[in-house]
């Protein structure tokens, strides 16, 4: 699947590019106000290629090991210039954004070492009023840098449109996070969507058409946490060779990002879209960049979802914490997060690990273990 | 190490320094108990605020108990009585008594005061491992995790400011999971100084503020925080001249690993200035004046022939054998991360201005400037630092864990390239875990300057 779709959306950004659209990437996970990208007629790209060896250790020239496998990954993208990777050529301009220290460091690695023109967009770290003053800063600052580049002025109308246009696929990307089809078919969904955008609308409609629920009673059901799975990544396998089945993904590729939408009210009820850009970042109090209540924020979300899932179905939920290794943001407080989740009886694993194919078979055994468990 | 002993002697100021920062747990306890201080945690050189309010600022490793020296010790009630001039004339005195066993009484002093930190940071280290902090951490905050699992609950309250780096970020997050937390005020540094930013920093001070005004009970007026500026004003000052004034010139006023091991402490204590502003600039002030003094009547080193390196970062954890490494090699060392990252600048304290907001400014120009949200600025600011201490080389501590200062080696490296200064990269773990690697590479690097 994954060279098949890498090919096609070489196709897409090409043709993006033919019609003069920019292409901004970013890997700054869910902070980034994609619609001002899509409002100034650009084209964003999440970042979201990770998951083998030979990319995380061809960043070692620019980066010592002990960084986070992820953003190892993007660098060895645009070292490496792997096969089926040719649409990183297609890149105008690279978002240099703080999520985590890694982010910042991985982004201006690529856009100073491959000579990408940089973006810069930064963001607070709490959602306090001040915080959110600074956001209007920074939106008002992006949308300077964008309309420099655009030549013209990004119109509130058009922002309007994206903002909406955002809102339904997002919506659309909830449904299919109710649909009862396998974790592995879903996560590729959702990757296929976060590439291709808004422009995927009509193919999820047909998918949630014409898909049948893909019954797994062998399998534990569990939630993904933590750190999201990336394309090229082998984990959603491992988890269901291992005999579970991931039915929610509380990761950046998942529920992180298709849950920030607004309903009709609020969308009809802010005059100034740059207004519901800062709701949403208001509202973000899952993003795991966030202090200082991120903890907290995270179990009661936790807990919620495992007791709708409990009401709806009757059955109990597993929780896979995925960490990757150097994770600022997910590895710190993982021990918490166990005990937490471990004192409400919710069974956890903290999976940590970084994208060696040596390590296939202890992951293996560690999900085996505690699906087993459960 | 005797070299070592004979400069200290006659540097009383450093003892008492030394001194007041291990006899912190006494000190502080007094504080707290006797004089009803509140105290406040603080890591990094962020306890101005705190002291404005009328709190007291520790870096909580001060509350730990130090095994100290017995000879520090009875000398620190020596000078309880006599005060601390006394002290060198005594030590004057015995020394040139030259008794070998008063000698090593001397060396071994100097020697378990830094021994004695360093133990303590890995004590802290081994138990913030201990107590769930992932080893994928730096070892600076694993030692802090540490240092609050052991005395955190001592304290009224962390001052929480929030950097480039998001693990400190979060490591300040997760204080609250540990036993018995302490309140937490945060400040929220904007990344980027854009728009009304000062503005918005300036309010977020002003609110953490009114949270320490709480805590103490004493309003902070612009006048108390104007004393208080000033006051560490002329810290940083002092501070300032043994870096630029001489550690930049070619006579040193001791032996130059003395002075390196001068300027690791400092870089220690100035976190809460040994929790005590007034104490801590009057011992400033002495450092300063007798290092003049020396200099003026020709005693110390001349090391013009030494090849002058700066060992940068420390304050996250450094092996601190290397300035007596680089010493045994032929090359002098100096420690000044404070002054590279801005911490050392001057705050104003005109009376037509508002002081708060000069605060900002300064944590502003800190944030954007210096330690920057981006490693193109930090790597200039250790480019400018080299470039104005007119160093021969740079030695960077790549810290295993770090993902925020570590990851600018490369970036630095080829900036100094461009600049011919020749530098080097030694990665490091814990204190002590290995010397023999540092002493390796540090022996090919200074093979450059020969």
């Amino acid at each position: 699947m994954t060279v098949e779709l890498l090919s096609n959306y070489y196709y897409y950004l090409k043709e993006k590019k033919a019609e003069g659209k920019k292409i901004i990437a970013h890997m700054a996970h869910d902070n980034i106000p994609e619609e001002l990208i899509d409002a100034a007629g650009f084209v964003p790209l999440n970042m979201i290629f990770a998951g083998n060896d030979e990319l995380m250790n061809s960043s070692h020239d620019y980066l010592p090991p002990s960084t986070c496998s992820f953003a190892q990954s993007c660098i060895g993208l645009f070292s490496e210039k792997p096969n089926n990777f040719d649409f990183l050529e297609l890149i105008d301009y690279f978002m240099v954004s703080n999520h985590c220290v890694s982010d910042i460091c991985a982004s201006e690695i690529i856009t100073k070492y491959f000579s990408i023109p940089r973006l810069n967009f930064y963001i607070s770290y709490t959602l306090s009023e001040n915080a959110l003053e600074y956001y209007k800063l920074e939106l008002h600052d992006l949308k300077q840098q964008l309309e420099k580049i655009k030549g013209s002025e990004i119109k509130e109308e058009n922002l309007n449109e994206s903002i909406k246009r955002y809102n339904n696929f997002k919506k659309k990307l909830l449904e299919v996070n109710n649909l009862e089809i396998k974790g592995k078919t879903k996560l590729e969904i959702f990757q296929k969507a976060m590439l291709y955008g808004p422009d995927f609308l009509p193919e999820l409609d047909t998918i949630i058409q014409n898909s049948q629920p893909q019954r797994s009673n062998n399998l534990k059901e569990l939630i993904l946490t933590g750190c999201s799975i990336f394309i090229n990544d082998y984990l959603i396998d491992l988890i269901e060779e291992s005999g579970g089945n991931i039915v929610f993904f509380d990761t950046w590729i998942g529920d992180n990002y298709f849950s920030q939408i607004f309903d009709d009210a609020i969308l009809n009820s802010k005059e100034n879209p740059y207004n519901l850009l800062l709701y949403r970042y208001r509202n973000n109090v899952g993003g795991d960049h966030m202090v200082p209540e991120y903890l907290e924020n995270k179990v009661t979300k936790l807990e919620k979802i495992i007791q709708n899932y409990r009401k709806k179905t009757g059955k109990p939920l597993g929780v896979i914490n995925h960490i990757i290794k150097f994770c600022d943001h997910i590895s710190i407080n993982s021990a918490f997060l166990k005990e937490k989740l471990q004192e409400k009886k919710i069974p956890i694993l903290n999976l940590e690990r970084d994208y060696s194919r040596a390590n296939r078979g202890q992951l293996s055994t560690r999900i085996e273990a505690f699906i087993e468990m459960m | 190490m005797s070299v070592f002993a004979d400069d200290v002697v006659t540097f009383t100021s450093m003892l008492k320094m030394a001194y007041n920062l291990l006899v912190g747990n006494s000190y502080l306890k007094r504080k707290k108990f006797r004089e009803k201080k509140k105290l406040i945690a603080v890591a990094l050189p962020f306890s101005d605020l705190a002291y404005a309010c009328g709190a007291i600022s520790v870096f909580p490793v001060r509350m730990q108990i130090f095994e100290i020296n017995k000879y520090l010790l009875a000398l620190g009630s020596f000078s309880s009585i006599f005060g601390w001039k006394s002290i060198t004339n005594v030590l004057g005195f015995l020394k040139k008594l030259e008794f070998k066993s008063i000698n090593k009484t001397i060396d071994d002093i100097i020697d378990d005061v830094i021994d004695t930190i360093n133990k303590k940071y890995n004590q802290m280290y081994d138990l913030g491992v201990e107590s769930g902090i992932p080893t994928d951490f730096c070892y600076g905050i694993k030692s802090l995790y540490g240092m609050y699992v052991a005395k955190g609950k001592n304290v009224e309250a962390n001052l929480n400011f929030t950097i480039r780096c998001s693990a400190w970020n979060k490591y300040l997050e997760s204080l609250k999971t540990i036993k018995n937390p302490a309140k937490n005020i945060w400040i929220d540094v904007p990344p980027r100084n854009i728009g009304n930013s000062l503005e918005i920093l300036t309010n977020n001070f002003s609110k953490a503020i009114n949270e320490l005004e709480d805590i103490t009970g004493i309003t902070c007026t612009d006048n108390r925080l104007r004393e208080h500026f000033t006051l560490r004003n002329q810290i940083c000052q002092h501070y300032k001249t043994i870096i630029h004034e001489i550690g930049a010139s070619d006579f040193y006023p001791s032996n130059p690993a003395t002075f390196a091991e001068i300027l690791a402490l400092l870089t220690i204590s100035f976190h809460d200035y040994n929790s005590n502003v007034k104490r801590y600039a009057e011992n400033m002030s002495s450092l300063v004046n007798e290092m003049k003094e020396r200099i003026r009547k020709g005693i110390g080193m001349e090391c013009s022939k030494m090849p002058r390196i700066l060992i940068t970062p420390i304050f996250g954890g450094w092996e601190p054998k290397s300035h007596e490494i680089i010493y045994e090699l032929g090359g002098r060392s100096l420690y000044a991360d404070w002054e590279l990252l801005g911490f050392l600048e001057n705050i104003n304290v005109s009376n037509n201005s508002n002081p708060i907001e000069e605060y900002a400014r300064f944590i502003m120009n800190i944030s954007s400037n210096k330690m920057g949200c981006d490693n193109d600025t930090l790597t200039d600011s250790y480019l400018n630092l080299a470039k104005k201490l007119n160093v021969d080389g740079l030695i960077f501590f790549q810290l295993f864990g770090c993902h925020s200062i570590s990851n600018c080696y490369k970036l630095l490296r080829d900036k100094l390239r461009r600049e011919e200064i020749p530098s080097t990269a030694l990665t490091f773990n814990k204190i002590g875990e290995n010397v023999e690697q540092v002493k390796t590479r540090l022996g090919a690097f200074m093979e450059m300057f020969k």
